[in-house]
């Protein structure tokens, strides 16, 4: 569990870019560790493929393995830039490293890459992986606010995380048929004035997430919570509070929070 | 406002859907391109999703959600601004041939940069000289390799064959393999480290001045003069410049990375340095061809006289090339590849 922790705090760097439309979103910037995993990976891919195909040329060049050798010097060498180059010029900027890795390169405006920008990135390698294991690549990145290593710099291209999200499901608990909070409208009526958004997303999301708390932290959190909205914002009367655990209080408040239909009938 | 998830989740959900199909089709086609009615779907879906991810940063705290958002947002984004390279231009094999006239082309208009490295070779083999000229002892802290050392023995072996391991054709096609490879790493490095603001570039270029300045000065020395320029020009006709045009790219990259970044035409930039890489890769395998398989014979297979023409024919055609090729025929716009740029 630390472990993930640390991971996430050490990637959290991200890009925000602002479109035309005056929309701002932020795009999770790939950690130099998972960069290095991908480029081992596709290391070995292309060796595995050049040693297949280099088998081949030594038997269709048997009779002059001289020629061999150098088919294999050359076609080696050419695939080591042109795999990343083309892979990522054509593939939406992505190696298969890269791929199972979940990260993509990308323009730094948050368009996809251009094939010439591919093409520069994976021919300054030859200066990022010096002296070895990409040391220059690596420093340039960790000094780079946008963890741009200098094949990305000159690109102008950087390296963007995206493991596959789907759409968060729906909740059951907002579903409730009677809601004793609704017998007090005029507390009620208070409390949806005067919770901010960031309280009523707190409570929203602490009852989303109670099966990912542990039973301890999940009743002191609630505790808390619904201790401080009955001192600070809405105090319902005591007989009912009392009847009331702590986690159904933050249901009941969030119905009243979040539930307009129920609400205009406590206004009514 | 505080924002209901639970029913804004689900009359969104939909729409979002739609976008998410919308974009899995798009990003399988390797041309991207939209036909109007995608095109308009998709404007229409990425402007609503983008209130969407609005209403979610400002009204609630649900990170998963607005992630999820701002990840269909950013793709959709990406497909509605980005204007691909047509098919023609990536798959048209006459496009590709443009190489063997854009190459002299950025060249000349580079050529500022070219005669830098020039200035800083030359600065080096004059160094490398007048270090041997009047120390012939600093041989052996300039010329790491022993070979270099020890003409006397050198040209002896070479002219009585023992020096020469190539004894077939075989061996020296493998050799030129790892000579055009060893080459063309260097080069590379030469025209990357206009990173490091064009120093690195400079150190290599002197480096490599120094070491040909010392070579030449010791065989000449010793009297070896004709026998140095038989072996080393065939090939050098070409590696020397094409080492010169890894300077010239380097030196270019980093004048472009010290520019404003306003002032910088990225896409454009980024092929001349391209176009300047391509050209002398080509160069360097021409050049290791010739080393692997023409500059190792010597005086009794092939006279030295005629190794030395065939070297300043090589010379007076590259030349020819670089200056005159495409020149006065075709406008700047065609020259870059431009039309691309004022979609």
């Amino acid at each position: 569990m630390i472990a993930t922790d640390s991971t996430r705090a050490s990637t959290a760097v991200e890009l925000t870019i602002a479109t035309p439309e005056g929309v701002l979103f932020r795009l999770p910037l790939a950690s130099p560790a998972s960069r290095l995993y991908a480029v081992l990976l596709d290391m070995v891919i292309v060796l595995g493929t050049v040693n297949a195909i280099g088998m081949l040329v030594y038997l269709v060049f048997a009779k002059v393995p001289g020629f061999g050798v150098m088919v294999i010097t050359l076609g080696e060498f050419a695939i080591g830039f042109a795999y990343g180059a083309l892979m990522e010029g054509f593939w939406n900027g992505q190696t298969i490293g890269k791929r199972l890795f979940h990260l993509r390169v990308i323009d730094q405006t948050g368009l996809p890459l251009r094939i010439e920008q591919a093409w520069v990135r994976n021919l300054m390698r030859v200066f990022d992986a010096l002296p070895f294991a990409y040391l220059v690549g690596g420093i340039s990145a960790l000094s780079s606010p946008l963890m741009q290593r200098f094949g990305d710099r000159v690109a102008g291209t950087l390296v963007v995380r995206q493991t596959p999200l789907a759409v968060p499901g729906e909740e059951s608990w907002t579903r409730q048929k009677y809601n004793s909070f609704m017998e007090y409208p005029a507390i009620a009526v208070h409390l949806r004035r005067s919770a901010t958004p960031e309280i009523a997303s707190l409570i929203e999301d602490a009852l989303r997430r109670r099966n990912e708390l542990a039973p301890y932290a999940r009743r002191e959190i609630y505790r808390e919570m619904a201790k401080y909205l009955q001192s600070e914002i809405s105090p319902f009367p005591d007989e009912l509070v009392e009847r009331l655990s702590d986690e159904q209080y933050l249901i009941n408040a969030s119905g009243i929070l979040f539930g307009e239909r129920r609400s205009s009938r406590v206004q009514g | 406002m505080i924002l209901n998830l639970e029913r804004f989740q689900a009359q969104a959900r939909p729409r979002w859907n739609a976008l998410e199909s919308l974009l899995v089709g798009l990003e399988g086609r390797p041309d991207r391109r939209l036909n109007p009615a995608e095109a308009q779907q998709l404007q229409d879906l990425y402007a609503r999703a983008a209130t969407d991810l609005n209403r979610v940063t400002h009204g609630a705290l649900a990170p998963e959600l607005r992630q999820y958002l701002e990840r269909l947002v950013a793709r959709a984004y990406a497909e509605l601004y980005y204007a691909p390279p047509t098919r023609s231009e990536v798959w048209q094999p006459r496009r590709w041939l443009r190489i063997f006239r854009a190459f002299p082309e950025s060249f000349r208009r580079q050529s500022r940069y070219f005669a830098l490295a020039v200035l800083v070779t030359v600065l080096g083999c004059t160094l490398g000289g007048i270090a041997v000229y009047y120390d012939p002892a600093s041989v052996d802290v300039l010329l790491p390799a022993d070979y270099l050392r020890n003409p006397d023995e050198r040209v002896h072996q070479e002219e009585q064959g023992q020096g020469r391991h190539f004894g077939s054709t075989q061996t020296e096609a493998a050799f030129s393999a790892q000579l055009i490879r060893h080459n063309i790493e260097v080069a590379l490095l030469a025209a990357a480290m206009g990173v490091t603001f064009g120093i690195g570039t400079a150190l290599l270029l002197f480096e490599n001045g120094v070491l040909l300045g010392a070579v030449a000065v010791h065989y000449t020395q010793r009297g070896f003069g004709l026998f140095m320029t038989a072996w080393l020009l065939p090939h050098g006709a070409f590696e020397i410049p094409s080492i010169l045009i890894a300077g010239q790219a380097g030196f270019y990259l980093a004048r472009l990375l010290l520019r404003r970044r306003e002032d910088r035409n990225l896409r454009q930039s980024m092929r001349e340095w391209l176009v300047l890489v391509a050209g002398l890769a080509m160069m360097l395998v021409w050049a290791g061809i010739m080393e692997a398989f023409f500059s190792q014979h010597h005086a009794p297979v092939l006279p030295y006289g005629f190794k030395v023409t065939v070297a300043a024919a090589e010379l007076s055609l590259l030349t020819i090339y670089l200056l005159l090729v495409g020149r006065g025929e075709t406008g700047a716009q065609a020259r870059l590849g431009v039309p691309s740029e004022s979609r």
